[in-house]
């Protein structure tokens, strides 16, 4: 017996009717491994954190996040990261700064080349993180301490992510027109739907008659 | 979207004895100051637990709350009709990805939570296992379950786990224009010919007795209740959310000219609270356990998505990846 529904696209896949065995445990990764998406609303504002994405790679990941993040609001930047590529420090209290209580060390050899890391703040638990800016270090250590100096000061700060800027998957200024379209459909905004207006004349005709 | 009527059992973890006192009291401390929780700071089994299976079950919701919706839209009447609602279930679907990310930070992965909603281990929100015969009742649920879940959401934004925060602002957020759809629809009809309005008033006299069960039976106030609360893992009891909810929308029900099917349903002037009939919580227990007109449905179009999709994702699948969970 197949599965019979007041749909008829649901009725056309035959599903089984009645007991099933359950499913069997899927894989841990069945559905990928996971990315951190930032996303920037206006060229003027820096980029936020925006949520987590699961995919099998970054260019996927970018595709997801684009779907998940900006399809609804403005947007004119996105950035996608593994998320294991991102180095977390511990999380402060809120109203304190977390480089004071961090035991930050440069390695003492510098054996690596220099290269760019991104540095994200969060400025208050439950809020998002944001980029702050770009330092240039040989290690993830050595670029929380240049982060430290050069934008310590903007407490509170209560976590700091650092990712290598290689590992950044950024939008293209070829890809802005990506987002061009999202204002023009109105019908996803609530300001679209005059219902009040409907409901006035509505009332009006019917005041004499009774519900 | 659909974060409705959570109950709220005791668990193994209530024992709060079992806990480090001085851990405890600096996490107790750290909720009464105001400040959120982050994924790597210390909390007790029973509020890790508790939010896993909140977070959890708001997730299914939303992924099965997309199904009667979603089954509308290629008979959704008109183009632009078809455009929003197609919008709003890509809306919903959204949400349950922002939640599951939310719950795994917490620990379990995304895939368990699939298995569990599948095998029919976890729960979903029970009015998704009652059937949307016409295009009113999507209507219905547009407007008057959307307005329901947001009064949960609403409240739960406030809640002390970040990630959940988090994910509540972008939902509520994209949830503004779901209720003004619903409602624009559902007054179009009210207002339209008495067909259209004998189609509505149909339809809302289907899901109110369900609408009623959304928020939960009324709160055993226990010990636990108590503690769930002073932990903001539960910001308001199911009778409160219900009474927001009959105030803020039986009114407008009524200006539609529309009649709740409840003879009992009345404002009480004296107390400010509403009086209604008690809704059927055995029929409620019974839809909740698997014996509704649509749960079967329900799962069987999600298990097929999940196997019919299992190639494409094995297919994409990088063998040297390994399972990372989202950090916020």
């Amino acid at each position: 017996m197949s599965l019979k529904s007041l749909d008829p696209r649901v009725t056309r896949l035959h599903l089984p009717d009645g007991e099933v065995p359950p499913m069997e445990e899927k894989p841990a990764l069945d559905q990928f491994e996971t990315y951190e998406a930032f996303h920037q609303k206006k060229e003027s504002t820096p980029h936020a954190y925006a949520g987590p994405v699961h995919a099998p790679n970054e260019d996927v990941a970018f595709l997801f996040a684009k779907e998940q993040y900006s399809r609804r609001f403005p947007c004119v930047s996105l950035w996608v990261v593994r998320t294991e590529n991102i180095q977390v420090t511990p999380y402060a209290n809120d109203g304190e700064n977390v480089y004071d209580i961090l035991r930050v060390e440069a390695p003492a050899t510098q054996s690596e080349q220099p290269e760019p890391y991104e540095i994200f703040h969060l400025k208050k638990r439950g809020k998002a993180h944001t980029h702050v800016g770009r330092v240039v270090a040989t290690s993830y250590q050595e670029a929380l301490q240049e982060a430290k100096n050069q934008f310590g000061d903007k407490a509170p700060i209560v976590n700091v992510w650092v990712v290598k800027s290689k590992d950044v998957l950024q939008s293209a200024e070829d890809d802005k027109d990506m987002w061009a379209t999202t204002p023009d459909k109105k019908y996803r905004e609530a300001i679209a739907y005059k219902v009040m207006d409907k409901i006035t004349k509505y009332k009006e005709e019917n005041k004499n008659t009774p519900a | 979207m659909y974060g409705g009527g959570n109950v709220f059992e005791a668990t193994k973890f209530d024992d709060l004895q079992t806990e480090d006192p001085a851990k405890l009291a600096e996490f107790e401390a750290r909720i009464a100051r105001g400040e959120k929780i982050e994924p790597t700071d210390w909390m007790p089994q029973l509020y890790r637990k508790q939010l896993i299976r909140m977070i959890e079950q708001h997730a299914h919701s939303e992924i099965i709350g997309a199904l009667p919706e979603g089954t509308w839209i290629t008979r959704a009447p008109g183009f632009r009709r078809k455009m929003a609602q197609m919008a709003k279930v890509q809306d919903e679907v959204g949400h349950a990805q922002l939640l599951y990310s939310a719950a795994e930070t917490l620990g379990k992965s995304r895939e368990q939570m699939l298995t569990d909603l599948i095998n029919g281990k976890s729960k979903y929100s029970n009015v998704f296992n009652y059937p949307a015969f016409t295009w009113a009742d999507s209507n219905i649920i547009s407007w008057l379950i959307d307005a329901g879940a947001i009064v949960n959401q609403m409240a739960n934004a406030k809640g002390s786990y970040g990630p959940y925060s988090r994910a509540l602002e972008r939902i509520c957020a994209e949830e503004a224009f779901h209720l003004k759809y619903g409602h624009d629809a559902v007054v179009h009809l009210a207002t339209g010919t008495p067909k259209q309005r004998e189609m509505v008033q149909a339809a809302l006299n289907r899901w109110w007795p369900p609408i009623m069960t959304f928020f939960g039976p009324s709160d055993k106030m226990s010990t636990h209740t108590e503690t769930l609360m002073r932990w903001k893992v539960k910001m308001a009891s199911n009778d409160d959310c219900r009474q927001q909810f009959l105030d803020m929308y039986v009114p407008k029900i009524w200006e539609l000219g529309l009649t709740v099917p409840d003879p009992n349903l009345k404002k009480n002037a004296e107390t400010g609270q509403w009086e209604y009939t008690e809704p059927d919580w055995d029929e409620f227990k019974r839809v909740i356990n698997g014996d509704g007109p649509c749960n079967a449905e329900r799962l069987a179009v999600r298990r097929t998505a999940e196997e019919r999709g299992a190639w494409v994702r094995h297919a994409l699948l990088n063998p040297k990846a390994k399972y990372v969970r989202p950090l916020a």
